[in-house]
């Protein structure tokens, strides 16, 4: 680490700051007034602690579901082939790319009052679990399919042959193996339906939204700052144990290349054939079939639902999304990249851009509020939030990508004559490429779907696509409904886009093999 | 690719931070309207262009004002009425405007500088073909509606989120008394009372006139008219009715007022003269259904098919501004859980 | 032209240079001898400027190192894995260093096709980096050093990855190469075999110091002590001397000596004997082994004596 260790302890300063400033400081601003706001009678009043009961509850059941449901089709997906199966595996990463709003309307269309599926589940907590499913079961699966695919082949082999059925096999092989990437994702999944904002806000109804919910109608509807400062502490205490128990089951993942995988085979017999076609419906049920519904209700509507889309309103929401998307996109690289840069090899250090995620962007935006009065509703402020949101994406893309370069290829550009500066330039950026492109598209595909900020921080004047879709929903009438799903179906498009960049197969540049 | 990328961001900057337009900023909340003759009008003979900003329900406005009182994101706010006034002066973000002398009288007016526009009553309605059809004699008293025959047949709004729901609450607190009141409602909710988020919920998705199931709605006393004015067939009578009960009768009165820190100071007093003028008081009625606060003012012939209430139990603004917060947090746990 | 002087250097919890002093003259090959994970490529990275040394000094043309970073001495390295850049074809590689010092882009094209020329890659100029075997990568790794025409080349066991009959090829090769251009370099290898083909003067470097820094023909003839004596191959070592092959006699007039056991090799035959109670290791080449014929069973006795005058005595440890 001879190469200039101020300079790279230089680059520290930004993130560092822009983590102190947007994250550090407002969550200490909110753990404090939230201290000053708990009462001894805080946590006997019932419907705060149903509120807060529920809000545990539903990340839980959430938890549970995704697990049952997910196992069998990640192992499905690990044992079988079958055509379009690569097409598969990669789409379930789309609804990770999803605005939380587009998922919301698409389970309101499936499930809602004048649903696709005809049966109206509003007001019951299903709608909120089915939600918290469509955006986490993809996530378990993967990360199941993950654990199953690089179980080595001999020792399963190994197992048959000691007289163990198939069954007992996946029983007491395969599933320990799984196992500790299977805790880390269960607490991803807990921590993301717990702080989750934009589906229970829509799905949730009177009774069944969380706690993260209850803080933003308290803040907005009731300017009662103490109380939603005592439960922000309550909500960001929970969050940030299950971010440190998720750290703690990364860090003891080892990740095994002893012996390869079992390799795939079609399927045969009835019974295998019907464990794919569940696992299928599975998929298709809980992960395509609100996006599909979007675009079915849609297209459904009548050309003056369409026409909502060459409002003056939209376009101005269309431009503001472009320009907060455009300028969030060129912080996440200024901050992803020097974050990337600054402390290498440090896993530790490369998380930590992911803090604000350990609190939940609620809890992150009313912090900031709090601090910064003065600034609420401007632009720099706006900005600033959207960026600490978009850029752990690509701090995280690029670091990852930057690990993996071998050590003496800067050294003998430097032994060449290149400067620090120039191998950075010449060398490193040119490698990590491919990872800055993913990141910065999934970097687009946060700030295109960011909710929870924007209604805290916005002007009128700066609507964007989502808070749009979502002051339509608040309107009643067919009209608003329908102009509701075609402004979605554009979301969910601008997100495809970002998807495809992300999923984009690599060129051979110099071929690289 | 990244040198393109970074060209069009610095591009949608430099547009975004384009020179504003001066146009007057009014933010209302979402029931405003106005006939477009009438506000172009206006921009014609002022030469001041208009820049609407719809900001949710009141109360939701009235919280978005105070939040941004350091750089006020308009000039002028419609919709504060006699339940937010007092919140409004005590968060400083009024600047008291009085209107010219020599104008009309007024027949209600509000405090610390806000000039009243219009008026209005809160009220139940009730459906008179679900009631025709089945035969339940009305309620007399606010009591009855905690009784086994009237189950399951309410709708109202969550005063924490619809001003007419925060309406309805006061009327029934000083009607009854808090203690009295909260028991009221509490027995309201054992007899399958419904809440919703908003009026619009509760009027065009649950109130048996739209499809949904219950047939007496928390709504305005002008309503019945409004279902005249908008219905496709020509009717004679109105198909809803105001349940007066006593206790259940709120007078809302809502003004419009200069925002402190606000820009275009001269066009937003012309503004406001001009929601006094006559053109103004006499569209409001079938706009935004309300009564005009002028007096003189020629009624509109829909209005003639409701009654006006003459009873009334509203709170003063200022027991209202000490209260409310406390009695809406209480009725949430009453009523909601 | 290069000195270290007094260098010590602490990596972690092992002591990779202990006050270790070198010199290397101007042309000259020098490998750096020692077992694996001694610390030699740390030793190249701190000349290379990679790494600074806890103490001591770094001369070059009496000039001091200290503060003067890696892409300013002018010193190429070559690795073990060839480090060519990936998102770079060959010919890119090559000029990559001629881009750095800020050559013309015309004269730098004609200078790297000349260096992969000389190199017998002419032909690979347009070709992808992935696309390369072992030796051709290396080949163009050394073309990508020697056309920025460096002062010093050092090389970490640039041909570990190979396989040994390439090893053997590439070895010719580039000592011709390098002696033509009359390039000094420091020739860092675990391979001992390696270390008497390709350089001048071998160091043999044990726990941060030079147990020994003498040629090839020295070495084998006077090992300084027995660890120097191990390394190099030789058996029978003691802690006074070794005794080598060529000290053991056969003939009837010698002494009776025990033979234990008998091992066939490609190359021979290696023997375990007993002569007076101690025990030796000698190796005896296929003739030698068909000379003596039915002798040469386990177990049975064979006149094997030791010429006093061909030991080898290591020199006094106090000096």
């Amino acid at each position: 680490m001879g190469h200039g260790p101020l300079r790279q302890r230089l680059l520290l300063i930004a993130p560092l700051v822009l983590l102190l400033a947007l994250v550090v400081l407002p969550l200490g601003c909110l753990l404090l007034e939230g201290v000053g706001g708990l009462r001894l009678d805080f946590f006997n009043d019932p419907y705060l602690r149903w509120r807060l009961i529920w809000s545990l509850l539903q990340a839980s059941v959430s938890c549970v579901l995704a697990l049952l449901l997910g196992l069998p089709v990640a192992w499905v997906l690990a044992r079988f082939e079958f055509p379009g199966r690569a097409l598969l595996v990669k789409f379930l990463l789309l609804p990770f790319v999803m605005p939380t709003l587009v998922g919301a309307i698409g389970v309101l269309a499936l499930f809602g009052p004048h649903g696709v599926m005809g049966v109206n589940l509003q007001d019951t907590p299903w709608l909120l679990l089915y939600g918290n499913l469509f955006f986490n079961l993809p996530l378990l699966i993967r990360v199941a399919l993950d654990g199953f695919a690089q179980t080595p082949a001999d020792r399963l082999a190994a197992a048959r042959t000691l007289g163990a059925s198939p069954w007992r096999v996946f029983l007491r092989i395969e599933l320990p193996a799984a196992l500790p990437g299977l805790c880390s994702a269960l607490c991803l999944i807990f921590l993301y339906c717990f702080s989750g904002f934009g589906l229970a806000l829509v799905l949730g109804g009177q009774r069944y939204a969380t706690v993260e919910v209850e803080i933003y109608t308290l803040v907005a509807n009731e300017m009662n700052f103490s109380d939603a400062s005592a439960l922000a502490l309550t909500a960001f205490v929970l969050s940030a144990s299950c971010a440190l128990l998720y750290t703690w089951f990364e860090r003891s993942i080892t990740r095994s290349r002893s012996g390869q995988g079992k390799v795939r085979v079609p399927a045969r017999g009835w019974l295998q054939r019907g464990m794919l076609l569940i696992a299928l419906l599975i998929v298709l049920g809980f992960s395509l079939a609100p996006l599909c519904a979007i675009v079915w209700r849609a297209l459904g509507t009548g050309s003056s639902a369409w026409a909502v889309l060459l409002d003056s309103d939209t376009l101005k929401a269309l431009a503001n999304t472009a320009r907060f998307t455009g300028l969030s996109l060129l912080g996440a690289l200024v901050f992803g990249l020097t974050h990337a840069f600054a402390l290498r090899r440090s896993l530790w250090f490369r998380s930590l851009s992911f803090l604000p995620y350990a609190a939940s962007p609620v809890c992150v935006a009313f912090g900031l509020l709090l601090l910064y009065p003065g600034l609420s509703a401007s632009l720099v402020l706006l900005l600033g939030a959207y960026t600490l949101f978009a850029y752990p994406f690509v701090a995280r893309s690029v670091g990852a990508a930057l690990d993996a370069i071998p050590a003496c290829l800067p050294d003998a550009a430097r032994s060449l004559g290149a400067t620090p500066w120039r191998t950075s330039l010449r060398v490193l950026l040119p490698l990590v490429a491919p990872a800055l492109r993913r990141g910065m598209a999934f970097a687009a595909a946060t700030a295109l779907g960011e909710f929870a900020v924007t209604l805290f921080l916005s002007r009128p004047e700066w609507t964007t696509l989502t808070t749009l879709i979502y002051q339509h929903m608040g309107r009643p009438g067919e009209m608003n409904l329908d102009a509701a799903m075609v402004l979605s179906c554009v979301l969910m498009l601008l997100a495809l886009a970002a998807f495809a960049v992300i999923e984009w197969p690599e060129s051979q540049r110099g071929g690289d093999a | 690719m990244q040198s393109r990328h970074f060209c069009l961001a610095l591009l949608l900057t430099v547009c975004g931070f384009s020179a504003h337009a001066d146009p007057l900023r009014v933010i209302a909340h979402d029931s405003f309207d106005l006939s477009k003759p009438v506000l172009a009008d206006f921009e014609k003979q002022t030469g001041i262009k208009v820049e609407l900003i719809k900001a949710g329900d009141a109360g939701q406005m009235l919280n978005k004002l105070i939040l941004t009182r350091a750089n006020p994101i308009a000039d002028v706010v419609f919709g504060i009425d006699n339940t937010l006034v007092g919140r409004a002066a005590q968060a400083g973000i009024i600047d008291p405007y009085t209107p010219k002398a020599g104008a009309k009288p007024v027949r209600f007016t509000l405090p610390n500088g806000v000039v009243s526009v219009d008026y209005g009553y809160v009220t139940l309605n009730l459906d008179k073909a679900w009631f025709a059809k089945s035969k339940l004699p009305l309620p007399k008293r606010l009591d009855d509606l905690t009784l086994p025959a009237y189950r399951n047949l309410l709708v109202v709004e969550n005063p924490a989120t619809s001003s007419t729901g925060l309406a309805f609450l006061l009327s029934t607190i000083r009607a009854m008394g808090e203690e009295r009141a909260f028991q009221f409602w509490a027995r309201l909710r054992q007899n399958g009372l419904k809440v919703s988020n908003g009026w619009s919920q509760a009027y065009y998705t649950e109130f048996t006139r739209n499809g949904g199931a219950r047939p007496i709605v928390l709504s305005y006393a002008t309503s019945p008219a409004a279902e005249v004015f908008y219905s496709k067939q020509k009717l004679n009578a109105a198909p809803t009715d105001n349940l007066l009960l006593p206790g259940a009768v709120f007078q809302q009165v809502e003004g419009i007022a200069l925002i402190k820190g606000g820009h275009e100071r001269a066009a937003a007093a012309k503004f406001i003269e001009f929601m006094r003028s006559d053109a103004v008081q006499k569209d409001l009625q079938t706009k935004m259904w309300m009564y005009p606060v002028v007096s003189g003012t020629p009624q509109a012939a829909v209005f003639g098919l409701v009654r006006e209430p003459v009873q009334h139990q509203t709170p003063s603004a200022a027991e209202i501004q000490k209260n409310a917060p406390a009695w809406v947090k209480r009725w949430i746990r009453v009523v909601l859980k | 032209m290069l000195e270290l002087k007094q260098v010590c250097k602490r990596f972690g919890a092992r002591l990779v240079a202990d006050q270790l002093s070198l010199r290397l003259d101007a042309g000259e090959i020098l490998a750096l001898l020692g077992p694996s994970g001694c610390g030699k490529s740390t030793l190249l990275k701190m000349i290379a400027g990679l790494e600074n040394p806890d103490s001591g000094q770094l001369l070059f043309a009496e000039r001091d190192l200290a503060g003067c970073p890696p892409e300013a001495r002018h010193f190429a390295l070559m690795f073990q894995e060839y480090a060519l850049f990936p998102h770079l074809n060959v010919l890119d590689n090559v000029m990559f260093g001629l881009v750095e010092r800020q050559v013309k882009a015309t004269e730098r094209q004609q200078r790297a096709r000349e260096a992969l020329d000389a190199l017998g890659l002419a032909d690979y100029a347009a070709r992808a980096v992935g696309s390369l075997s072992g030796g051709e990568a290396q080949r163009v790794a050394l073309a990508r050093a020697l056309v920025t025409q460096p002062r010093l080349l050092l090389l970490d066991e640039p041909f570990s990855s190979l396989d040994a009959h390439l090893r053997q090829g590439l070895q010719q090769e580039f000592r011709q190469h390098l002696k033509q251009q009359g390039i000094s370099a420091l020739w860092v290898t675990h391979d001992r075999q390696e270390a008497f083909v390709m350089a001048d003067r071998v160091a043999l470097l044990h726990q941060g110091r030079i147990e020994q820094l003498s040629t090839p023909a020295q070495l084998l003839a006077a090992p300084a002590n027995p660890w120097v004596a191990r390394f190099i191959g030789f058996d029978n070592v003691s802690q006074l001397g070794v005794v080598p092959d060529a000290a053991f006699q056969f003939g009837p007039e010698q002494p009776l000596a025990r033979i234990e056991a008998m091992m066939l090799q490609a190359e021979g035959v290696r023997l375990s004997v007993k002569i007076a109670d101690q025990c030796y290791t000698l190796h005896l080449s296929t003739r030698e082994a068909r000379q003596l014929g039915d002798q040469l069973v386990p177990g049975a006795c064979i006149g094997l004596g030791i010429d006093a005058h061909a030991l080898i005595h290591f020199p006094d440890q106090e000096g």
